[in-house]
């Protein structure tokens, strides 16, 4: 499902602007998928070195997906793009068995987070295009996720290379951005 | 409000504050793990849940030492890899592979074939390696020689004494390697690494000499090996990426734009290039493959670029640099000489010639960042 015609979607609600705000470790495929969703060449990215952001926008509405670096010495630049978030993609290479305890850390950290507080997760189970992945059940296990009280919470297998499973996330975030507390 | 929503979860919208506890779930062996705590759907199939499992073992070398070991052309067919724990191995992975990651190695001598994603090293140490990939990622590393292929910029995080060279290999199937890994031999940024966490005063990282040989870093194989079958060179002639000379400081002010255009023959035209120049004491500063737009074509070419749009859609332009006193009347000779009956592009003159290279290689590093 590509950003247009989640834009479209939100039309139908009343938010004006709708934010998503993508996070995971470095080389989690944070920048794969954004391309993904924005229709472009995914066979040739760079390690994100900053941010990027894609923003559409249609009668008034605008979409804007934030994706931010996620090397651990820029991790600390995260909470200056918490504020406004209506829905969080965090990415999870699931392939990447010996950083399941980082990135299930850094996840724990951000669901502390005063100015995260409600907002929906969805947490994209990515590269299950490889052999080495681990299912999503067995991440979702890992990460503890079934204790979480205080919001709407969904994990989605999915490839952001051959972008299976992507649209389903999505759906799932159409879906849940009204849930959001403001 | 949300008419895009079904009668169901309209109702569920009336008592969102309950966030009723209609789970997804799926099994694991034999337990029901919730998979979402709002969704009323049952967990779809995908392809990774109905293809045939794999032992993530087979695609993992752990806690070897003091041998020779890896993959052989044809044995992991862009398939992904692990390598963890290992001592003083030579690891030789000659095929191409979806990603590579390695992790709190030490002492070992590796060689990656083209790598379609990502290599990570973590926590390694004295590594000596040749590696071509689409993104090149190090954290918590030291010591590190790297002949790099590398289609985007490497970064490095909390590393120190990293070395970085040209890409130098061949073996026969390697050429095809890199096409089977979405690679071009012609985007190779080596020489120019991104540090997230810089030191003042001191540098992470730095370029290897210029005439450092792959041979004395990453031997061949043992003869006794597995290996032995595979016809491998590590001479600079031989290597499939062309050698680039890259940031390293330029013997002369005057640089020339070559460009050929798509079709069968462009990569045996470019490597006759590289020969006919070099022959004649020119050095190769830098390739792009990359695809041009009718408009970039006009900025770039500027009073040329009528002619060569027809030829900009049939495909991405090969572009080289090549630098040396006389290197663009050197180049047109050739131009004459070897290419007169294909369609390219040589700098006219070297007043002009390295605005030429300039507006093609700043217009290919926007094109290619994001």
């Amino acid at each position: 499902m590509g950003l247009l015609s989640i834009l479209r979607r939100l039309k139908q609600s009343p938010e004006q602007e709708v934010r998503l705000l993508l996070l995971g470790l470095d080389n989690a495929g944070k920048t794969t998928l954004l391309k993904q969703l924005a229709a472009e060449d995914i066979s040739h990215i760079t390690p994100t070195q900053g941010f990027n952001i894609k923003s559409v926008q249609s009668s008034g509405f605008k979409l804007n997906v934030w994706d931010i670096g996620g090397q651990r010495k820029i991790r600390p630049y995260w909470r200056n793009y918490f504020e406004n978030t209506d829905v969080l993609i965090y990415v999870i290479d699931s392939s990447d068995r010996k950083r399941f305890e980082e990135t299930s850390l850094e996840l724990a950290e951000l669901l502390e987070e005063e100015k995260l507080a409600a907002v929906p997760l969805l947490v994209f189970a990515n590269k299950q295009d490889l052999m080495t992945a681990s299912p999503a059940s067995e991440l979702a296990e890992s990460l503890n996720l079934h204790t979480i009280r205080d919001r709407m919470w969904q994990v989605q297998a999915c490839s952001a290379l051959t972008a299976e499973g992507v649209q389903d996330g999505m759906t799932w975030v159409c879906r849940n951005i009204k849930f959001r507390k403001r | 409000m949300g008419c895009f929503f079904s009668k169901k979860s309209k109702r569920k919208s009336a008592e969102k504050e309950n966030l009723t506890p209609t789970t997804t779930s799926a099994d694991t062996a034999g337990n029901s793990v919730p998979l979402g705590n709002n969704t009323d759907e049952a967990p779809k199939q995908y392809s990774w849940d109905k293809r045939e499992k794999a032992d993530p073992k087979d695609y993992t070398l752990t806690g070897l030492k003091d041998i020779t070991v890896g993959r052989l052309p044809g044995t992991l067919n862009g398939k992904p890899f692990v390598i963890q724990d290992c001592v003083n191995c030579n690891i030789f992975v000659l095929d191409h592979s979806a990603t590579i990651s390695i992790d709190d190695c030490v002492n070992c001598r590796i060689v990656f074939g083209p790598v379609k994603g990502s290599v990570f090293f973590r926590d390694c140490k004295d590594i000596k390696c040749v590696v071509a990939c689409q993104q090149f990622r190090a954290r918590d590393c030291k010591k590190m020689d790297v002949f790099l292929c590398c289609a985007t910029q490497p970064i490095i995080e909390s590393s120190t004494g990293m070395k970085f060279g040209c890409f130098q290999y061949y073996y026969p199937e390697l050429a095809f390697h890199f096409k089977d890994a979405g690679l071009s031999i012609f985007n190779n940024n080596w020489s120019n690494i991104h540090d997230f966490t810089p030191v003042s005063g001191e540098n992470n990282w730095s370029l290897l000499p210029e005439d450092a040989k792959v041979a004395d870093f990453v031997p061949a194989p043992d003869p006794e090996s597995d290996f032995k079958s595979v016809r491998i060179s590590t001479e600079a002639d031989r290597s499939i990426v062309p050698l680039t000379k890259g940031g390293r400081r330029k013997d002369s002010e005057e640089s020339c734009l070559f460009v050929f255009f798509a079709g069968d023959y462009t990569t045996a035209n470019a490597r006759k290039l590289i020969d006919e120049a070099t022959s004649k004491g020119f050095v190769l500063v830098q390739t792009k493959e990359v695809s041009m737009k009718p408009e970039d074509a006009r900025r770039v070419f500027q009073n040329s670029a009528d002619d060569l749009v027809e030829w900009i859609n049939k495909g991405p332009v090969t572009a080289l640099e090549l630098n040396g006193d006389g290197a663009v009347e050197g180049c047109k000779t050739i131009a004459s000489e070897v290419f007169s009956g294909t369609k390219i592009f040589v700098s006219d003159n070297k007043n002009t010639s390295t605005r030429d290279v300039d507006s093609f290689f700043n217009f290919a590093d926007m094109q290619m960042g994001l």
